[in-house]
């Protein structure tokens, strides 16, 4: 009896992992599909609003939700409050804090730091022109978090499960 | 207190320093000038000084503090609230204007494109003006203004930082508000340089009265004309005129009854005559009155008043 329960932990702890690593995968493309959408909006913002830069990463939380909201609402509120930090380092912060909560990697991560630098610090065109390469950039990224999360999702769920059945399998 | 909105934008060390500056010399500060790698410049009370690193005030520049690029950033920061794509029209004229109507001159690399200026960037020299107002100041002058409830049009003659604008704002402030024998008119401003009502997004940060409606940073001549078409002023204050086409604008609004306040530079009257636009609109007789300020006995008194014949009027005259 005892080794059944025994049986039945590891197998549901093994899968539950699995579907949790198969989430990643399967976040990781939407996230940064919701950061293209967010870096349209504050090309928007920029453009054609000339909005100031906290007020346009404000709207760009409110238009969007979850993690990638989080961020763009921490870059305001550092922005709007902090006014010993620069704009990188307020956009840093922002990313570094909220970071570790999304599903996305270093790359798209290198990209966003990258825009960072730049953000705020030119006139218009400049601006269109470093958003409009980050988001090309994001797609391709995108494009292959698509392409692992095809690859990689059903895998890491049947592993999470098989894996656990081997474990059970072998102890028995 | 004036300098606060100043001190808002200014970079942390330097915010400290100006901070802790005895209050009588924080109220006589008139600029602070930054240039990267180079000590900071004070102007108080129309003398030059710099600060040193105890952010005391020395007239030589031993032992000073220099501006850094990063302090510059942050200034840059500060003043465009992270956005500079928000003020390319400022960096095209070359000046931003701040809450409380203070103004940063800025200079640097300027972008040209198709020849004219596009953008200054890499700045490198920011001048900070800082606004007082005066309020009072036009009450001496009124007298000579006004003649039986009829303003007349009048040219302000005067060298640079000797309260042309201060007066002309008050003069705003004044007509537009009233006073016991001249009940308050219509007053007009074009705001060329966003100088005299100071306005951020759109609102007047100086008191320029009740009755007063203010159209920024439009180019003179045009902002002339259209005030005219749309608010009916009965006064209309401009400031610096001094191109053909301001002539012709000038013009229109004085034979359409409207009088003209406006500002010209010039030490004095032949000065104004031997600038060839400046000396056409005068012979063309649309200003009723030549107001020349000076820095004697101090800044801003009237050296002298023409009348449209350039004839000089005697001052106790026309002051009973």
């Amino acid at each position: 009896m005892l080794k059944l329960i025994g049986a039945a932990i590891i197998l549901l702890s093994t899968t539950l992992a699995g579907l949790r690593v198969a989430g990643y995968f399967a976040r990781r493309p939407l996230q940064i599909r919701q950061l293209r959408t967010a870096l349209k909006i504050l090309e928007t913002e920029i453009v054609y609003g000339a909005t100031p830069l906290y007020q346009a990463l404000e709207h760009i939380a409110n238009r969007l939700h979850g993690e990638v909201s989080r961020l763009f609402k921490t870059a305001a509120r550092l922005l709007d409050n902090n006014d010993e930090l620069t704009t990188y380092e307020c956009f840093r912060k922002a990313i570094e804090q909220t970071w570790p909560h999304t599903a996305m990697k270093a790359p798209e991560k290198e990209m966003l730091l990258h825009l960072g630098t730049v953000l705020g610090q030119s006139d218009r065109e400049d601006q269109k022109k470093h958003i409009e390469l980050t988001i090309i950039n994001l797609h391709s990224e995108e494009n292959q978090a698509k392409e692992n999360q095809a690859k990689y999702e059903k895998v890491a769920k049947s592993l999470g499960f098989l894996g656990g059945l081997l474990v059970v399998i072998l102890l028995f | 207190m004036v300098i606060g909105d100043v001190t808002r934008v200014l970079p942390d060390r330097i915010r400290r320093w100006v901070g802790d500056f005895p209050s009588d010399v924080q109220n006589k500060v008139e600029e602070i000038r930054l240039r990267i790698n180079r000590p900071v410049e004070c102007i108080v009370g129309g003398r030059s000084f710099f600060i040193t690193g105890e952010g005391s005030l020395v007239p030589s520049d031993e032992q000073t503090a220099a501006f850094t690029r990063e302090e510059a950033v942050q200034l840059m920061n500060r003043l465009s609230l992270h956005s500079l794509y928000t003020m390319e029209e400022e960096m095209r004229r070359g000046y931003i204007t701040i809450s409380g109507g203070h103004r940063v001159g800025i200079a640097g690399k300027v972008v040209l494109e198709g020849g004219s200026v596009k953008l200054i960037r890499d700045i490198t020299s920011f001048n900070i003006r800082i606004a007082r107002e005066q309020p009072g100041v036009a009450e001496r002058v009124l007298p000579l203004l006004v003649n039986e409830q009829v303003i007349r049009s009048t040219l302000i003659i005067s060298p640079p930082q000797c309260g042309k604008t201060t007066l002309l704002r008050d003069l705003a402030r004044l007509l537009s508000t009233g006073t016991s024998r001249l009940p308050g008119r219509k007053v007009s401003i074009v705001d060329e340089r966003s100088e005299i009502a100071g306005c951020v997004g759109g609102i007047p940060q100086k008191n320029v009265g009740p009755r007063t409606d203010v159209l920024d940073g439009c180019p003179k001549a045009e902002g002339m004309m259209m005030m005219i078409r749309s608010m009916s002023p009965d006064v209309l204050i401009t400031d610096e005129i001094g191109r053909a086409e301001d002539g012709y604008a000038l013009e229109e609004a004085i034979h359409a009854g409207i009088s003209v306040i406006t500002t010209a530079h010039g030490k004095d009257l032949k000065d104004i005559m031997r600038r060839p636009t400046l000396s056409r609109i005068a012979q063309s007789g649309v200003f009723e009155r030549y107001l020349i300020l000076g820095r004697r006995p101090s800044i801003g008194s009237i050296q002298a008043v023409y009348d449209e014949n350039f004839t000089e009027r005697r001052k106790e005259r026309m002051l009973c």
